[in-house]
């Protein structure tokens, strides 16, 4: 756990300072564990903007900077109100950011397969088992709902210009 | 019979796996790990099907982890059931000492299957 008696004692326009001149990229995660800000050296070092970032879960964050020229990457525990880690990453001399594409795509893919999954459950079961009429009813109607979710998803998901942001 | 604990957050997924194990095993359900840890303490699973990415601090792959290395739990039998499908997922709930991964989208019959072998009461 990080000593944080040296951030209590400093003012708050120097801890803003600081997160916006610092060399390391740094982005916070809170006690829920998602990123709820990153510095403007992260947007640089990474290709991700703040926009992205936020909300994404610590699985998603760590998967993200795979496709990132991130050299370092250190986690640090804090025990600062609303914080529950910071990461501070460097990156290697000369490398620059890659398109965050693969990236996405691969968080798009996560996305669908879930309402994938349900279709194919559900469709799987009214195949192969023996329901009632009203049971089958309910299911074809679930079905049919994360056919319109998927459907949605898509739409959302797969709009090119938010692809190439 | 013996007792199965299903750990997603979406209740599609859960209602799936519900329906097709039911007749089999004692079920028992979770939307995070938080409840889970709280379900596994009333009583001791001899399954868990688990999926990774799920709202709150822990997620599907620390509980595998908390598990396996709790001498008490660790012969619980883990099945990832998750989206995230890339090799290297994989490697690492292979890494937190899961005994199956299954990508979603899955066949709910095969999971089954896949579970009767598994806890052996074929």
């Amino acid at each position: 756990m990080a000593n944080t008696a040296l951030y209590d004692s400093l003012p708050p326009e120097v801890l803003q300072a600081l997160w916006h001149s610092s060399l390391y990229g740094i982005a916070a995660i809170n006690n829920q564990g998602f990123v709820i800000a990153v510095n403007p050296t992260f947007e640089r070092c990474t290709g991700i903007s703040q926009a992205e970032a936020l909300g994404w879960t610590e699985d998603d964050f760590n998967l993200a900077l795979l496709a990132t020229p991130v050299r370092e990457c250190k986690r640090v525990e804090v025990a600062v109100e609303g914080l529950h880690a910071l990461y501070y990453l460097r990156v290697r001399a000369g490398a620059t950011p890659q398109n965050s594409i693969a990236v996405k795509l691969q968080h798009i893919a996560e996305v669908l397969r879930e309402p994938l999954a349900s279709i194919y459950g559900f469709t799987e079961l009214l195949l192969t088992q023996d329901y009632d009429k009203q049971t089958r009813t309910d299911l074809t109607s679930t079905l049919l709902n994360q056919v319109e979710l998927m459907s949605n998803l898509i739409n959302e998901q797969l709009d090119v210009r938010k692809i190439n942001k | 019979m013996k007792n199965v604990l299903i750990v997603d957050d979406q209740a599609t997924i859960r209602q799936i796996l519900s329906l097709i194990l039911r007749d089999d095993f004692c079920l028992s359900e979770a939307v995070d790990v938080s409840s889970a840890l709280l379900q596994m303490q009333l009583l001791k699973p001899d399954a868990i099907v688990l999926d990774i990415m799920m709202p709150g601090i822990m997620n599907g792959y620390q509980l595998c982890e908390k598990i396996k290395q709790d001498p008490a739990l660790a012969d619980i039998y883990v099945l990832f059931l998750t989206a995230r499908a890339q090799v290297t997922d994989q490697e690492k709930g292979w890494a937190m000492g899961a005994n199956a991964y299954f990508v979603k989208p899955f066949s709910p019959l095969e999971l089954s299957r896949h579970l009767t072998h598994a806890l052996h009461l074929n």
